[in-house]
């Protein structure tokens, strides 16, 4: 990418001065005689290190999007483009460098280095896979009970008993993958209302009970969520370990210490974001920022900026009093939830037979409920597919790295 | 009976069995209709029929709504659409009762068995261990005990069981298709798959299909993992064939030709696209898919582990495993865009299992070509690198089959590139490859990766002093390499005359050499030149000259003695030929020195100091040469005089 399409674009979606700030020091260094020549790294890879540099941070300042997509699929498969577009531009650095021959030992280490924390990736990206396989599942559930609402024609109490005892299925999933999140809060949340909600329609005689009894039964069969990861895998442990030993260099570390850095952080990014959007096995602590590795000097890294603009909108998210207990971040899981929730809601006020503003709220929620099984019907496949196309980008260039430092190893 | 009254009773008969009422919450004790034996047939054929009536008076399809047909109020349709939907939640508890409690036990035993061949291949892989490769010793029951390219492509292909007996299946078939037909195909699906898919999980379990990350993996020592692969190889053929087939099976029996998740009647119905072919597979693709993931994940996670030489042969296990199902993974699992998904990734770990062992085997390549040369062997011997490759290389034309079909570059220039950059090999991109027609890439591997040892060996050779020894080491190592070669026909096979011809030209040499520079010293001391003194008539011998040519023999041979007896040559008939060879230039040159001049020394003084040996004590001599033992302090002399 040519340096004006970064400037371009940084112009309007990025406006950080610290980006400026970065940049006009790095390209100080080049242009002042005292230091350019005669430092150990050789000016054409000066060039390839700035240019890495502003890459990333466009990469990154690319993501941001419109407000109200914050966390969507789509806004998560950006982010995951933005990461295997760095990750890209890295092999093509490195490989230049190593051409150049200004690639020594510690520099191959350095690579080693990050592949092998690259590959620590690899378990979040199978467990997100699990986790999106998962939504799969809440999404059919819910796409019954919108269907059958949205049918043509009245609505009559066989349908609403089957929007019920489908969302009351789905109530049940959610309980479940909300626990094995690691989170209590929407889980009892779910749970008393589920008691609720069955609770008074037992109670009322002409309504025949709706599908209590049978979820109840159901409950235990739900329950059938398996990850393929260990049982003891968390991912809280992952990230951190993703994480762990990842510290900006100082300044005098030149050669490939500041792209791996960059590398790592956009990683560590990438797959913390993806433990905050899918359910995943224990993810709930991992959104706690105390666990994020040290932030990156905004003045030193021109990608510093844009990486802890989403960092820190990723943690306010985390914290907001209604997802924080959510079982996965993802926009589209917290508009099931609230769609689910509010349809729920409309189909216990129902009289029966509907009629008016009543049957509107319903076919009102069910709408709602119907365009996001839509929307995740259409995104989590290619979701799915990015987060496997991670998981091979990461194996490749590992194996690429083994089999170039293999010739330059001791 | 006109049609409302039939659709009454139709409704009388569904209602009896309401599982949503509110007595109907004492789970356990219900009774259920279809239950087996115990359960009531005929009232379990009636509701059916109930269920056909009810659909057949009063579609439930709110499209019908305000048709002809539809002659009774609004209320009554409503009446009938809520007996459909309590007539789906009974079919639909009626139908996860069915599933899960007629399941019969697989036979997880009988079902591991289906690898017919482990026996064999489990010794194939103990021989191929690593640890055999690293702690090598005299005997090379390493490549005599393997090389049998056991029966891996002979299994037996897939064994569908029954996972439930006949009855049960007719039922839930029974059961699915009213389910269907009332447009809760999805419903009927999801209870399938809540179903199966523990019960899937549980059998991966048992055949001891475990949970690992990449991570845990990664962590485990080698020796664990190889025990791991044995164990994988076998399950994965048991829930593939086995497990995974049978369910497919059970799958198609309930739901084949059975419209059950094309039902989404939103306006947005751009992902309705499962398309009616494949709908019998989508439950059964939900059922394994966790499964299926998790049983490749493990190959997975090993074909990207680190890549050191002792893992080759058996990741081979683990590729030609994994290769030998993909044929059964295409049958099975290419029915629907889900489980082709899973058939897809399964042919990519082979593949990356594929990458792995042609990167193992260059990171083999290259640990050969750096092994460095630390210190010399005693006594010249068999260096353990060289034992450590030629094992290394017949066990790679044992597993040749699969070899052939994954090398298929020749090494690359790469390999050499780094060959030159390395100090250690600064010639050894002159070395020339001996490239005769069709010589297929594995052999040209496995030549380059010889001849990047005798490079190695050579600069070992370089570390002793003694350039006899050095000469040694080298014929030694190279009659090794030649003999290995010669031991396996395979290996044979792929090397080719030519390249064994120049081995064996360059053992001859080494040979030559050490014979020329351990001994043409000690045997000038048995020429006449020098001896004669010049001028006179009489042939004149200077007797000094003699003496001291006596005294040097005698020093040189005792020194050689005494030196050599603690060189070792390891194999027996080399070293027997060897000592034949010495002592038939040594005991003629100095048997005839003798007769030539043993008269002037007799008639001497003190003759026993300068003809201290007989041509016999020689010969005797020679046998104590190469035995690599500290000899004893003196040669042992068969007579005196």
């Amino acid at each position: 990418m040519p340096a004006t399409d970064y400037q371009g674009s940084s112009s309007h979606s990025h406006p950080s001065p610290f980006s400026s700030f970065g940049r006009s020091l790095l390209s100080l260094r080049r242009d002042s005689p005292a230091v350019g020549a005669s430092q150990a790294m050789p000016s054409g890879e000066e060039a390839d290190l700035e240019a890495f540099q502003r890459h990333v941070a466009a990469h990154l300042a690319d993501i941001r999007g419109e407000e109200d997509e914050f966390l969507s699929i789509e806004w998560i498969r950006r982010l995951l483009e933005a990461f295997l577009l760095c990750q890209e531009e890295f092999r093509v650095f490195v490989a230049q460098a190593r051409r150049r021959g200004a690639l020594p030992a510690a520099g191959e280490k350095l690579v080693v280095e990050f592949h092998e924390r690259a590959v620590k990736a690899l378990d979040v990206c199978n467990a997100a896979r699990d986790g999106v396989d998962q939504l799969r599942r809440w999404e059919r559930l819910a796409d019954i009970a919108a269907s059958v609402l949205l049918a043509p024609g009245e609505i009559h109490e066989g349908q609403l008993r089957r929007a019920r005892k489908a969302l009351s299925d789905l109530a049940v999933l959610l309980v479940d993958d909300t626990a094995a999140s690691g989170s209590g809060g929407v889980a009892s949340f779910l749970a008393s209302h589920r008691n609720r909600s069955f609770g008074r329609a037992r109670a009322s005689p002409s309504r025949a009970a709706v599908a209590g009894a049978s979820s109840a039964t159901s409950a235990s069969h739900f329950r059938s969520l398996s990850w393929s990861v260990s049982r003891a895998w968390s991912a809280s442990r992952q990230l951190q370990a993703i994480g762990a030993g990842l510290a900006a260099p100082r300044a005098h570390e030149a050669g490939l210490a500041a792209p791996v850095y960059a590398m790592g952080c956009v990683l560590h990014l990438a797959a913390w974001a993806l433990v905050a959007a899918v359910p995943c096995p224990d993810r709930s602590a991992a959104l706690q920022a105390h666990h994020l590795p040290a932030a990156p000097p905004r003045a030193a890294f021109p990608w510093a900026p844009p990486l802890l603009t989403l960092q820190e909108r990723l943690a306010e998210e985390g914290k907001r009093k209604d997802r924080r207990h959510s079982c996965g971040l993802l926009k589209e899981i917290h508009v099931l939830e609230k769609s689910t929730h509010k349809l729920t809601e409309a189909i216990d006020a129902a009289p029966i037979p509907l009629f008016g503003d009543r049957e509107a709220d319903v076919r009102e929620a069910a709408a709602e409920l119907a365009a996001v099984c839509a929307a995740m019907r259409d995104g989590l496949e290619p979701l799915e597919r990015q987060v496997r196309e991670v998981f091979h980008r990461i194996v490749r260039s590992r194996v690429e790295g083994l089999d170039s430092s293999m010739h330059n190893a001791d | 009976m006109d049609g409302s009254a039939e659709l009454e009773a139709a409704e009388r008969v569904v209602m009896r069995w309401d599982s949503t009422s509110a007595s109907a919450s004492a789970a356990a004790d219900e009774p259920m209709l279809f239950d087996g034996a115990s359960g009531d047939r005929i009232e379990a054929e009636r509701f059916l029929r109930a269920v056909d009536d009810l659909r057949r008076l009063a579609p439930p399809s709110p499209a019908a709504v305000g048709s002809p047909r539809c002659l009774s109020s609004g209320s009554s349709a409503g009446g009938a659409s809520s007996a459909v939907q309590v007539a789906m939640a009974r079919l639909e508890d009626e139908f996860r009762h069915v599933l899960s409690s007629r399941a019969l036990d697989l036979e997880i035993e009988a079902l591991a068995d289906l690898g017919g061949s482990l026996s064999i291949s489990s010794d194939r892989s103990n021989s191929a261990s690593s640890a055999d490769l690293q702690v090598v010793d005299e005997d090379d029951s390493v490549s005599s005990s393997v090389g049998r390219r056991s029966s891996y492509r002979s299994l037996p292909s897939i064994r569908e069981i029954d996972l439930l007996p006949d009855d049960a299946v007719a039922d839930l078939r029974a059961i699915a298709s009213r389910m269907a037909a009332a447009g809760y195909g999805r419903e009927c699906a999801q209870v399938y798959a809540s179903v199966r898919k523990p019960a899937v999980d549980a059998s991966l379990r048992r055949l001891g299909v475990e949970r690992l990350s990449i991570g845990d993996v990664q962590r485990l020592e080698w020796k664990a993992l190889e025990a791991k692969i044995r164990r994988w190889i076998r399950a994965a053929r048991a829930a593939v064939r086995g497990v995974f087939a049978s369910e497919r099976r059970l799958c198609f029996l309930i739901f084949h030709d059975l419209p059950i998740s094309n039902i989404t009647i939103t306006a947005t119905a751009t992902a309705t696209a499962a398309t009616a072919p494949a709908t019998h597979d989508t439950p059964f693709a939900e059922a394994i898919k966790g499964a299926a993931l998790q049983l490749f994940g493990f190959a997975e996670a090993i074909s990207i582990g680190r890549r050191s030489p002792e893992k080759l042969f058996k990741i081979i296990d683990l590729h030609d495993a994994l290769s030998d199902l993909l044929p059964d993974v295409s049958d099975i699992f290419a029915a629907s865009k889900v489980a082709e998904s899973i058939y897809v990734q399964a042919a990519e770990i082979r593949s990356r299992l594929a990458d792995a062992v042609r990167g193992i085997l260059s990171e083999f390549e290259n640990a050969v070509l750096r092994d460095p040369p630390k210190t010399a062997v005693p006594g010249g011997t068999i260096h353990p690198l060289t034992r450590y490759v030629m094992n290394y290389s017949s066990l790679i034309s044992d597993y040749k089959a699969t070899l052939s079909e994954l090398i298929v570059s020749r090494p690359s220039a790469s390999a050499r590139l780094a060959a030159e950059g390395n100090e250690l090999a600064p010639s050894l991109a002159e070395l020339e490859l001996p490239e005769p027609e069709n010589q297929s890439p594995l052999a040209a591997h496995i030549i380059w990766i010889i001849v990047v040892l005798e490079h190695n060996l050579e600069g070992k050779a370089s570390l002793y002093k003694d350039t006899a020894l050095s000469h040694l080491f080298l014929m030694n190592n190279v009659y090794y390499i030649v003999h290995k070669v010669k031991d396996s026909p395979d290996l044979w096979s792929l090397i080719g005359d030519d390249y064994l011809k120049r081995l064996t030209g360059k053992f001859t040499m080494a040979a030559t050499n050490y014979q020329r520079s351990a001994w043409l010293k000690i045997l000038n001391c048995l020429r006449d030149e020098g001896l004669h003194v010049s001028g006179g008539f009489s042939s004149g011998i200077s007797k000094s000259a003699l003496r001291e040519r006596f005294r040097s023999f005698n020093a040189a041979f005792e020194e050689a003695h005494r030196v050599q007896s603690g060189w070792c040559v390891p194999d027996t008939q080399l070293r027997e030929e060897l000592r034949i060879s010495i002592s038939e230039k040594l005991v003629p040159a100095y048997r005839s020195f003798l007769g030539r001049f043993r008269h002037h020394i007799e008639n001497g003084k003190h003759p026993e100091l300068y003809i201290k040996y007989s041509a016999e004590d020689l010969e005797i001599a020679v046998n104590d040469f190469f035995e690599g033992v500290p000899p004893s302090p003196h040669i042992r002399r068969r007579s005196h005089g």
